[in-house]
């Protein structure tokens, strides 16, 4: 730990106490306990600030997994009966929201103090982590927006906080679900939608919005915890005169050129950065009126949390014209590379390559393909970036590109184990034919359709991230149709162990060293959110979701 | 241009700039009833005079102004409540006059550009354009020679008449992929896909059984019998039951990298003229 960082600790442990820290045992939650990688807690979207997902937990390991058992099923309830209700929308929700059906458990659950959060579109639950019961039920009456999915919650004190797909910051009280309040950040009317799950560093809350059906602005935002107001705003495009404007041919098509901060990001203490993946740039899959690179879309941005300053980027798809965001995960790995210590960054990266960087500078230190089907590119350039082959954009006849828009992999957290010195991540090599419709010279909004033609497998892969290569690769299920699954949570412990999904419906124990299945349960659909595991009252739990229930699994008394 | 998109925004844009029908787009349809087709067409019409030398008379910019499909003002406005607000006085520091315009006038331009930026917004309504632009001769050639396809496939066969069956955008996608998608009628499981993938397995009492592969894991293998109806499961064991994996469509996979765009076009001018 830095003497800075040292520093800030101090700062907000100062700040917290004693309000928040000595009066609500049960609920609240120290933020420098985000700091220290708990065991006995999961206190933030990927468990710990560097996004590994991997626990240093051994009381289930390899010998004993196949004694894993179900503790409990929480079956998720959306009635408004006996809820907390908030919103600004309607009583009869509006047909926007209707779009996606019944929620999907796609939040990873924070455990803190024995209750676990987590969210769906409009909606957060307090269950009780020892019996699998609710404690609570925040419904949020809604305006509109896509309701894809939600990340989860964050949590600071004695509060959580969460966004809603019509762009509402939430803040809500963690022992009762009572709202706080609510502030708008984000106009639903502009097709922005929010999704992320919210990360506390210090004193702030870190929040990205969404949103890519028309050509707006990305921006990542931080809030105060205690007021809800704006710290500071960084656009995810350069403004007029910021260096980077050279990438975009007019003002208007950057200041519009979208670069949604979509997903969570990852934070190191000790260099005070922290990294976050932006989306793809506007509009979506045609680049005839944004020729350039479209800096900082598709790109692993490192800001100072304190200020908000860009510290340094890697763009990993200049201009982008197939929809492959960089939001992945951004994985901190303390490594070595030819011999030397190094703090680096890994992500594997939604258009079929792995990228290793070194995080204090950005610098590039190596790129690979995760899938055998990447057919957009024409090799790297000298810093490693992929080169795009401009004959594979869209066209009116149609272009056949792999992978497809949803792309190799997606927005389900990855794993990386120190133990293993492998990153864990669900790929599909996926086809799909990209038909150019707005032959405009100003195209708007995606500019194309897609229509997908299949894919040639699907894999759980591990990669070496000392050399990109993929040292293990197994077939997911296969159906009827063709192979299953695909992107999926995962995470990895120091049992030996590796929790993820088949693509069969079945939530999988894997040998993290071998892909050899060593456990399993049938939940009949796959996981569909990141797997998490900590220590509650001296027993480990491995909890995930499955569509709309949520399991938690134990060893026996 | 044909009448059925006479009230579409997309006719009337490409009315506005001849020579560029491939920007024609969709109309808006029957699911999509917040705009009234005659204020779009009127607001269209108004907006190509009064407003299209500057903004463009598609709103996405002209020779002087901005678009305004992608304006915030527009995007929030409310039925033409912060959009007349605006015309009621100009921007004369950024040129723009003032207009005089009625209250339904300047509701109709509001429905016309709320129209376009719903078009703009939902990728589900973009008409793919005419696609089909390959060489029919060269898709023949590479249907009998390098696609390998008359190994399984003879244009006087299966594929009779297979020009007129699908539209090209779905023929295109079932040159590369004919399984999945959706054909007439409810959607239905993919084991009744004609093109399932198919298995045998041999049990230990060396029984072989038959059928549509439902479903395959490390743990168990799942068989539909198209005769009986009935769906099985067995567990896996090691090596038994010993299974065997046959997909129909093995040769549609392998090729499918290997296509090249110029193939794939040519593929598709010859099938369409299969009528």
């Amino acid at each position: 730990m830095s003497t800075r960082g040292l520093m800030r600790i101090v700062g907000v442990v100062a700040l917290l106490a004693p309000a928040a820290l000595v009066a609500q045992q049960g609920a609240a939650l120290d933020p420098t306990t985000l700091l220290k990688a708990p065991t006995d807690s999961w206190p933030t979207y990927h468990g710990d600030y560097s996004g590994r997902r991997f626990s240093p937990l051994t009381q289930i390991n390899a010998d004993n997994v196949k004694n894993l058992q179900l503790a409990w099923v929480y079956r998720l309830n959306t009635s408004q009966a006996f809820a907390q209700i908030g919103g600004e929308g309607p009583d009869v929700p509006p047909a926007a929201a209707n779009g996606f059906g019944p929620p999907t458990i796609k939040s990873t659950p924070l455990m803190v103090n024995g209750t676990l959060y987590f969210s769906a579109p409009d909606h957060v639950w307090a269950v009780d982590a020892r019996t699998g019961r609710e404690i609570w039920h925040y419904f949020w009456k809604t305006r509109g927006g896509i309701h894809i999915g939600n990340r989860g919650v964050g949590m600071y004190g004695n509060w959580i906080y969460f966004l809603t797909p019509d762009n509402y910051f939430v803040s809500l009280d963690a022992m009762t679900g009572k709202e706080r309040w609510h502030h708008e950040i984000a106009n639903v009317k502009r097709e922005y939608f929010s999704t992320s799950a919210p990360i506390i560093v210090g004193k702030q809350v870190l929040i990205g919005v969404g949103g890519d059906s028309l050509d707006v602005p990305g921006y990542l935002e931080s809030r105060d915890p205690e007021s809800g107001q704006v710290v500071w705003r960084w656009y995810t495009t350069p403004r007029p005169g910021q260096p980077g404007a050279e990438s975009w041919p007019t003002a208007d098509a950057m200041v519009n050129g979208g670069g949604m901060p979509w997903l969570p990001g990852t934070y190191d203490p000790e260099l005070n950065l922290y990294y976050i993946g932006t989306g793809n740039p506007q509009p979506v899959l045609a680049g005839k009126s944004r020729a350039g690179d479209n800096l900082w879309t598709c790109s692993i941005v490192a800001l100072n949390p304190d200020t908000g300053k860009l510290v340094w980027y890697y763009q990993v798809s200049p201009h982008d014209t197939h929809d492959w965001d960089a939001a992945q995960t951004p994985v901190l790995i303390d490594g070595v590379i030819d011999g030397k210590p190094r703090k680096l960054l890994a992500q594997a990266n939604r258009n079929g390559h792995f990228f290793l960087l070194d995080r204090a500078s950005g610098k590039h230190v190596l790129t690979t393909t995760h899938i055998d089907s990447v057919n957009w590119t024409k090799g790297l350039n000298a810093n490693g970036q992929p080169i795009p082959n401009p004959a594979k954009e869209a066209s009116i006849p149609g272009t056949l590109v792999s992978p497809d828009t949803s792309g190799a992999t997606n927005w389900p957290p990855p794993s990386f184990s120190p133990d293993t010195g492998l990153f864990y991540v669900g790929v599909t090599q996926s086809f799909s034919v990209f038909y150019l419709t707005d032959t405009n010279e100003n195209q708007e909004g995606w500019a194309a359709a897609e229509r997908n033609v299949g894919s040639l497998g699907r894999y759980l892969k591990a990669i070496d991230y000392k050399t990109g290569k993929v040292r293990w690769s197994r077939p997911l299920a296969t159906n009827a149709g063709g192979a299953g699954g695909a992107p999926m949570g995962l995470l990895s412990t120091a049992g030996k162990l590796l929790f993820g999904n088949d693509g069969g419906g079945n939530f999988v124990a894997y040998d993290p060293a071998t892909g050899k299945p060593l456990w399993h349960a049938g939940l009949g659909v796959n996981s569909s959110n990141g797997p998490e595991t900590y220590l509650l009252d001296g027993r480990q739990y491995v909890v995930v979701g499955a569509g709309d229930t949520l399991y938690a699994f134990t060893l026996p008394r | 241009m044909r009448a059925r998109l006479a009230c579409s925004i997309g006719a009337v844009l490409a009315l506005a700039a001849p020579g560029l029908s491939a920007q024609v787009r969709p109309p808006i349809t029957a699911t999509d009833p917040q705009f009234d087709q005659a204020s779009v067409a009127r607001g269209s019409a108004l907006f190509v005079g009064q407003c299209g030398f500057c903004h463009g008379s598609n709103a996405r910019g002209g020779s002087s102004g901005p678009g305004l499909t992608r304006s915030a003002l527009v995007q929030d406005d409310e039925a033409g409540k912060q959009l007349g607000e605006l015309l009621r006085t100009g921007r004369p520091d950024k040129g723009m006059p003032a207009f005089q315009l009625a209250p339904d006038q300047v509701a109709d331009i509001a429905t016309f550009l709320h129209a376009a930026i719903f078009l703009n917004a939902n990728r589900r309504l973009y008409q793919v354009l005419d696609i089909v632009t390959g060489d029919p001769k060269a898709g023949e050639a590479y249907f009998s020679g390098a696609g390998k396809c008359a190994t399984c496939h003879s244009p006087t066969g299966d594929l009779k008449g297979v020009g007129a069956k699908y539209d090209a955008v779905t023929l295109q996608g079932r040159v590369l992929m004919p399984r999945g998608g959706r054909g007439a009628g409810p959607p239905q499981p993919a084991y009744l896909d004609k093109n399932a993938i198919r298995a045998s397995i041999t049990l230990p009492s060396r029984q072989t059984i038959s059928g549509v592969l439902v479903r395959l894991t490390d743990f168990d293998i799942t068989l539909y019998d198209p005769q009986t109806g009935q769906i099985r499961s067995w567990f896996r064991n090691g090596d038994a039951p010993k299974i065997e994996i046959a997909d129909p469509l093995q040769a549609h996979l392998d090729r499918l990298p290997t296509w090249t765009d110029d193939d794939m076009h040519n593929m598709t001018a010859y099938l369409a003229g299969l009528k």
